[in-house]
């Protein structure tokens, strides 16, 4: 379940890199002024990265992948794919460090004024990797590739009201929705939808990203070097990067600590410390609006009681799940999806209350407590650890839970069917993210959430092109599933990357995608000391 | 005579790569979870499901699989791998090859060593060095390879002398042998965790040998130490190590697939965990059965071996 953001200008990186092409001028200057001043110029200590530097490979180790991997940006699902899709492609929009939807491919895409019609102004001066240039042809028939009903890519699915895209004229699109949708920029913004050529052939990948592909062997290892037609301001520093996949945690952050990787993605919380003691590496500790939910279903015994989802929601201890599952590297939730969403209502903090939960759990028809199956899996780096924290903290209340630990591929086989189990979203906003999750009609409604309530206001909110009224719309929704909904959220976690201290240029992002939502084209290998 | 008995070892071989072939394949099919939802992951929509049934033939019965699928191994045809729809054969091929050079690899310095540091450790029988020799074995032989590997890693690579290679990482089209200080930890694990049993079986055999009545006939008669050993116990000696040394090589086989774990090595073992995590199952099957094979074939050398080596045989079928 994965989510937007590759890359594009970078405000402060565009004039970093202004500064660098006035390098002696302004290095003069900087060092005069630190004579005056005394102090030492940030960044240009003899540790660390230093100024930016033009070319070398980088070395990007992650856990996953295999022989299914793809290059197809489209259908991208696992770190490696999400490392390909962002490198080698752009969408029309995209979402930055900070979790704000920015033009990229398009200079602006527009609602009318009851969100029933977008049209996207594009960028005249883009060229694909092979030099060819990219007009609206290109972007409608990659939207048609991604929802074509033959093969839908993972875009498809937020794209289900799409009537017709239509190039009005060489460098306006419009797209037509059958229903209103105030969010569907944000839905053009995903990752995976990626603008192609008309002939694109997944086989021989073109695309507009900062790099293009040199080669690949699924499972093992992709090299992608600089495109010399990129469209950006931030041409990549980097000759090529060279993407590994690993299949274990221990192999990869030995390949780290004997130097063989530059930077690994995503490394258990529960190691962030041992390697930031090292002098050699820095930890990337990004806050983000990942969740790894416990998942109710509101339509069957015992979760189908409003009363049973309340005792559940009040047994668990968040600070402690925090501390223990995410070794502190995150921040606690409410029951409430959406963290980053302008709109995130400020409700007061659920905290644990076993009493309380006694007393409902006793009224709801279990005086002495009830038993109940948790299905978990390793999904994703903490799940396993929060359901075994969970048993722990519901057992005060007389909950025994009983953890049905599964391998991935059975996990999945029945996902969306256990009564009682777990998930993970990366950052999304309120509407893309009750959409894809939270609707009778989202195609993983894990909860199988029905409220005629939240529906309605949700349905009110995908309409209304009014920003103040949409926040009110989407308040009002959340307070329901705060009330009554069938997810514990009690986290939202930090995405942690580790790479060697002469890595520069990555940044806290906050979409969840690790190494600054991998985008690769700011950063620059400096000095080796 | 021998050659009957070694026609007979051959048949009970082909006997046991087929049964072996139908208890992989069916026992894969018993495994949860659905090779299409496996290589979708989350992403999964029924119409991409159906898409993959189709392209897999996961809709015939199951017998009707294992048939075509051994039918096309006799035309040298491995199938189609689920999770990239493309030939067993193309996708497992080059790993054979990686995972044939590591067991060389540590098979070629790890018999010599075995056997010389075997006998050795028995002619200087009692003494401090035979004593140490045999208590290093016996650690090294308790010890699984995967603990033996994370201790060299710890050691050479990482955090007490970081001067070897972790892992194994080469650019694509390149082969592991292109880069030989990566290869020296994986070859190391395998020779640390198999030689301790070959020293073992070589010392206790020639022990055994060294007290038997020929050898002191023959220091009796006035033989030269040297030649003793040469020519009397060593030929009496190296039948039983032979079966050992196959027990070896065939555990490497499956052993290796901790070690390419352990290293990221690209090998049949890396292939292996990849292929039960997607439910591949004609990569599963193939890959089974090429260890399976390895095992038969050194076990039948090894047969062959005792059987040649075996002066009961000779004498009896001496025409």
């Amino acid at each position: 379940m994965v989510n937007s953001t590759p890359g594009v200008p970078h405000p402060r990186r565009r004039h970093m890199r202004r500064r660098v092409l006035g390098a002696a001028l302004a290095l003069g200057l900087a060092s005069l002024l630190a004579a005056c001043s005394g102090q030492a110029i940030p960044g240009a200590e003899s540790v660390g990265p230093g100024t930016p530097v033009d070319g070398g490979t980088l070395r990007v180790g992650f856990v996953g992948g295999g022989a299914a991997d793809t290059l197809d940006g489209a259908i991208a699902t696992n770190l490696g794919d999400t490392a390909r899709a962002v490198n080698m492609y752009n969408a029309l929009l995209y979402r930055d460090d900070d979790f704000a939807l920015k033009p990229m491919l398009a200079t602006s895409v527009d609602p009318n004024t009851d969100a029933t019609v977008w049209t996207a102004h594009l960028r005249t001066d883009v060229k694909f990797s092979d030099g060819t240039p990219m007009t609206s042809r290109d972007v409608v028939a990659s939207i048609e590739r991604i929802v074509d009903p033959d093969d839908p890519k993972n875009g498809a699915a937020g794209l289900g009201h799409l009537t017709e895209v239509v190039a009005i004229d060489d460098f306006t699109v419009e797209f037509r929705l059958s229903q209103p949708d105030s969010a569907l920029d944000d839905s053009l913004g995903q990752y995976t939808m990626t603008i192609v050529p008309e002939d694109f052939d997944p086989t021989a990948p073109v695309g507009t990203g900062p790099f293009r592909l040199q080669s690949f062997t699924p499972g093992q290892s992709t090299v992608l070097e600089r495109n010399p037609f990129y469209w950006g301001d931030d041409v990549p520093f980097l000759d090529a990067i060279e993407l590994l996949n690993f299949n274990d945690t221990d192999a990869l952050i030995n390949a780290l600590l004997s130097s063989q990787v530059d930077a690994v993605a995503q490394i258990p919380a529960a190691l962030a410390e041992v390697i930031d003691s090292d002098a050699r590496m820095q930890i990337l500790n990004s806050e983000t609006g990942m969740w790894l939910p416990f998942t109710m279903r509101t339509d069957v015994a015992p979760f189908d009681d409003e009363r049973v989802r309340q005792a559940f929601r009040l047994v668990v201890d968040r600070e402690q799940m925090v501390e223990q599952v995410l070794s502190g590297y995150g921040t606690i939730g409410n029951d409430m999806f959406a963290s980053f969403d302008p709109a995130y209502p400020n409700f007061p903090q659920r905290t644990q209350n076993i009493e309380e939960a006694k007393r409902l759990l006793a009224e709801a028809g279990y005086p002495d407590g009830l038993i109940v199956e948790l299905a978990t899996a390793p999904i994703q780096a903490g799940t396993v650890e929060a359901a075994q924290v969970f048993a722990e903290q519901a057992a005060e209340a007389g909950i025994t839970v009983k953890i049905n630990r599964m391998d991935l591929t059975t996990y999945w086989g029945d996902y969306l069917e256990y009564p009682f189990s777990q998930s993970f979203w990366y950052t999304r906003n309120f509407l893309p993210q009750a959409n894809s999750g939270a609707m009778p009609d989202s195609p993983f409604n894990e909860t199988h959430w029905t409220d005629a309530e939240f529906v309605d206001l949700v349905v009110q909110a995908r309409g209304e092109t009014d920003e103040a009224a949409r926040s009110e719309l989407i308040e009002a929704a959340q307070a329901t599933m705060y009330e009554r909904g069938g997810l514990i959220i009690w986290g939202f976690a930090n995405q942690l990357d580790a790479y060697q201290s002469y890595v520069g240029g990555l940044e806290p992002n906050a979409t969840g995608i690790p190494l600054s939502g991998f985008q690769l084209q700011r950063v620059w290998i400096g000095e080796v000391s | 005579m021998i050659l009957r008995l070694i026609a007979r070892r051959l048949a009970i071989s082909v006997a046991i790569l087929i049964v072996v072939s139908m208890v992989i394949f069916f026992i894969t099919l018993l495994l949860p979870g659905d090779p299409a939802q496996a290589i979708l992951g989350q992403q999964a929509t029924p119409e991409r499901i159906a898409a993959v049934h189709e392209q897999m033939n996961l809709n015939e019965p199951a017998w009707k699989r294992y048939l075509l699928w051994l039918g096309g191994l006799f035309v040298g045809d491995f199938g189609i791998s689920a999770a990239t729809s493309q030939p067993v054969a193309a996708l497992i091929g080059e790993r054979v090859g990686a995972s044939l050079f590591l067991m060389i690899a540590a098979a070629i310095i790890s018999i010599p060593v075995g056997i010389l540091v075997g006998i050795w450790s028995a002619l200087r029988r009692g003494r401090t060095t035979d004593t140490a020799i045999t208590g290093i074995a016996l650690v090294l032989a308790a010890l699984p390879e995967f603990v033996v590997g994370i201790a060299l890693v710890a050691l050479f690579a990482t955090t007490v002398f970081p001067i070897l290679p972790a892992v194994t990482m080469q650019p694509p089209g390149t082969q592991v042998w292109d880069f030989p200080t990566q290869l020296i930890l994986p070859v190391l694990v395998l020779v640390l965790v198999v030689t301790p049993y070959i020293v073992r079986m070589m010392r206790a055999t020639m022990l055994e040998v060294l007290d038997s009545g020929y050898v002191e006939m023959a220091r009796l008669k006035g033989v030269p130490e040297r030649r003793v050993i040469m020519r009397h116990a060593l030929p009496h000696a190296i039948g039983p190590v032979a079966q050992v040394i196959a027990i070896q090589l065939a555990w490497m086989a499956g052993g290796v697939v901790v070690v390419e774990f352990l290293f990221r090595y690209p090998g049949l073992g890396q292939a292996l965990i990849e292929a039960v995590n997607y439910r591949d199952v004609m990569v599963v099957v193939a890959i089974t059965m090429i260890v399976a094979a390895i095992y038969v074939v050194v076990n039948l050398l090894a047969d062959i071996v005792g059987i040649l080596a075996n002066p009961k045989l000779h004498t009896r079928g001496g025409n």
